[in-house]
């Protein structure tokens, strides 16, 4: 295992550092003082595990390609922007667009996460044990969102692929626009225990239901809704 | 016959009379009236292709003023211009060299047939230009045939990834577009073929509005460290431009300049798209010149004008264009809709209908194959090359041995509404009124 101290370092020292430790074949790495650093693991690639002991800013793990980047802290807004491929584990929440146009690899947020998680992810897995606030999945293109706890108005917003399980009771009442609400498959119960399995998490799969986007694919938008006061319009 | 028969019956009559059917009418002209019923049939807005038809002020509106006895002209066939341009040198290690300061802007794949991209990119290698390979990802063949290649960083994200940024010669972050300024891309559902769809991945045959703001750009402090993030990522090899519409252009520029640009484009409010709802082409932005006036004075005023590079776009037609956007204080132009005039393209303005009869703005097998690669490649080519040839002759005219030594002072405004728009002087004269443009 080796050590790196953040605060010896700026961002891109620190992240050309900790892609020369994993290209050297580094398996275990801990990131000390990260100091709510942005751009924290910005295209990290290869194998091995980071663990940074502390908060995160920004774009953290954005374009992330193989390498398993545990914080144990918070991390602010875009975790996980563009990520190809590999794991961002998040011990505690995140904030608002975590996993924004992820292609691949899996987030996992142990709180909750602000709005617009997984906005126009288009591949991967993004699970999250806690809440999440509104426009959850919006515009999605593929990939998996997995909700553990409550979540807000807008969910799967126009969402043009990919799939999205929850379990909050009132989640029928925050659909977005143009997704649907049905029972989770078989397939999909068998898949979603694994994925949990995988991360240790304790929950019935069969307790969620799914979201996805609408079976023609065609969307509809209401840009003028009158709101009329009674039947006779008076 | 009473009075309200007698008005009916008058109107019903002039509605038949031809003449009085045909005589203009400034408000409810055809068009309006065309609108109008569309909008009673169906009950929404309109959409359509090429941008806005709308006369704006344009380079027209300028002149460039010949060397005479103050200066001396530039044998126009026997003397060396410099055409070659360098774009993007402020921050990256690899600046963008292209041959002619005229490159090929962003236009999709999806919104173009592939055998247009493919005639676009193979233009660039007969000039030594850019292509830019628009939304919905970067085509093999596009990147195989082009001489350098630009690619967008767009909202959608469709189609983009680390794969695309170690494919680019430039990255382009796409704030907006002209045609439409503020609304996301629209790519209609006769235009998304299952080859499409599977390449953005979207489903087959849906009506694409995308993403409208970046996921991961959510204001100005963000693209700071997203900026930083994407020079990270290119190793600072590569320049980075920002793209805008032109709205609060001063403002903007300087966001964009502080944010680490190193070359900002700016489309006027003519640049041209595959699809738009009308209110918007029509309504929004500002035209072009004005634009790259109020462009240049905003990285004036921030003492970087000679680091950020500036591109313009939205309407340029030709070389005369060029040479006084060139003189205004851009470093390049860009093409859109005019390399599509090049390869056949008729602006019919019903690019969204998927049924472009000239196979450029298409997915339909039959309709694709009326386009001739190698010969619209050869137009292209063409055009660009006849376009530096007049900017060569006009900077030439003017005294000048290097394109980009065309200046301000080479230019008078033809019409008091460009002098005032631009500072620069009306012809005749050596004032303007407004802002002048730096030089008395």
């Amino acid at each position: 295992m080796v050590v790196v101290d953040a605060a010896t370092l700026a961002k891109r020292e620190l992240n050309r550092k900790l892609n020369s430790l994993l290209a050297e074949g580094e398996r275990s790495i801990e990131v000390h003082n990260p100091g709510s650093m942005h751009n924290l693991g910005t295209a990290l690639k290869g194998g091995g595990e980071i663990t940074v002991h502390g908060s995160t800013g920004f774009y953290t793990g954005g374009f992330l390609e193989g390498p398993r980047l545990v914080i144990d802290g918070n991390t602010g807004w875009y975790t996980g922007d563009n990520m190809l491929s590999g794991e961002i584990i998040i011990r505690k929440n995140a904030g608002s667009n975590c996993g924004p146009s992820m292609i691949g690899g899996t987030i996992v947020v142990h709180g909750n996460t602000g709005g617009r998680t997984g906005l126009g992810m288009k591949g991967g897995d993004l699970l999250v044990l806690g809440s999440t606030g509104r426009w959850c999945g919006q515009m999605t293109m593929g990939g998996r969102i997995v909700i553990l706890g409550e979540v807000g108005a807008g969910l799967g917003e126009s969402m043009y692929r990919g799939l999205i399980h929850v379990r909050d009771p009132q989640a029928e009442a925050k659909l977005g626009g143009n997704v649907e609400f049905h029972p989770i498959s078989a397939d999909e119960v068998e898949s979603l225990a694994q994925l949990f399995a995988t991360h240790g998490v304790q929950a019935d799969p069969k307790s969620f239901m799914s979201v996805r986007p609408m079976t023609s694919g065609r969307h509809h938008y209401t840009i003028f809704n009158p709101q009329l006061s009674g039947a006779d319009g008076r | 016959m009473s009075e309200h028969e007698r008005h009916g019956a008058s109107l019903e009559k002039s509605t038949k009379d031809p003449a009085v059917r045909e005589e203009a009418h400034s408000t409810w002209s055809r068009e309006v009236l065309s609108e109008i019923r569309y909008k009673a049939e169906h009950g929404t807005h309109r959409i359509r292709g090429c941008g806005t038809p709308r006369p704006f002020p344009g380079f027209n509106d300028l002149t460039v003023l010949p060397s005479q006895l103050t200066r001396m002209a530039v044998d126009t066939y026997r003397e060396p211009c410099e055409t070659r341009t360098v774009l993007g040198k402020r921050f990256c290690t690899q600046p963008l060299v292209v041959e002619t300061p005229i490159l090929i802007s962003g236009m999709s794949y999806g919104a173009l047939s592939k055998e247009a991209k493919i005639a676009l990119a193979r233009s660039t290698r007969m000039v030594g230009n850019s292509i830019n390979n628009g939304e919905g990802g970067l085509l093999p063949e596009e990147r195989a045939e082009s001489y350098r290649q630009v690619v967008q960083v767009l909202p959608s994200r469709m189609g983009f990834s680390l794969r695309s940024i170690e494919a680019a010669d430039a990255l382009e972050i796409i704030v907006g577009i002209g045609a439409k300024p503020g609304l996301s891309g629209h790519l209609m559902g006769s235009k998304i073929s299952k080859e499409v769809a599977e390449f953005r991945q979207i489903p087959e045959g849906i009506d694409l509005h995308s993403h409208p703001r970046h996921g991961d750009i959510f204001g100005a402090d963000d693209l700071v460290i997203k900026m930083e993030q994407l020079r990270e990522v290119t190793d600072n090899r590569i320049p980075i431009f920002i793209k805008i519409a032109a709205g609060r252009v001063r403002e903007d520029v300087k966001i964009a300049a502080k944010a680490g640009a190193d070359g900002i484009v700016v489309d006027g409010a003519q640049g041209g798209t595959g699809a738009a709802p009308v209110v918007a082409a029509d309504h929004m932005g500002m035209p072009t010149l004005p634009a790259l006036v109020q462009a240049v004075r905003a990285l004036e005023e921030m003492g970087v004008k000679d680091e950020v590079s500036l591109i313009v776009s939205g309407g340029i037609k030709d070389g005369a264009d060029v040479a006084k956007a060139l003189a205004l204080g851009a470093d390049a132009v860009a093409l859109g809709q005019s390399v599509m005039a090049a390869m056949g393209c008729t602006v019919c303005r019903r690019c969204h209908t998927g049924r472009c009869a000239f196979g450029i703005g298409t997915q339909d097998p039959e309709l694709r194959a009326r386009l001739d690669i190698d010969t619209a490649a050869k137009r292209v080519a063409n055009y660009i090359k006849a376009m530096t040839h007049e900017a060569v002759i006009l900077a030439k005219a003017s005294g000048k041995t290097r394109l980009r030594n065309l200046e301000r002072e080479d230019l008078r405004s033809l019409s008091l509404e460009a002098c005032a728009m631009t500072g620069v002087p009306l012809v005749g004269t050596d004032f303007t009124f407004t802002e002048p443009f730096g030089f008395f």
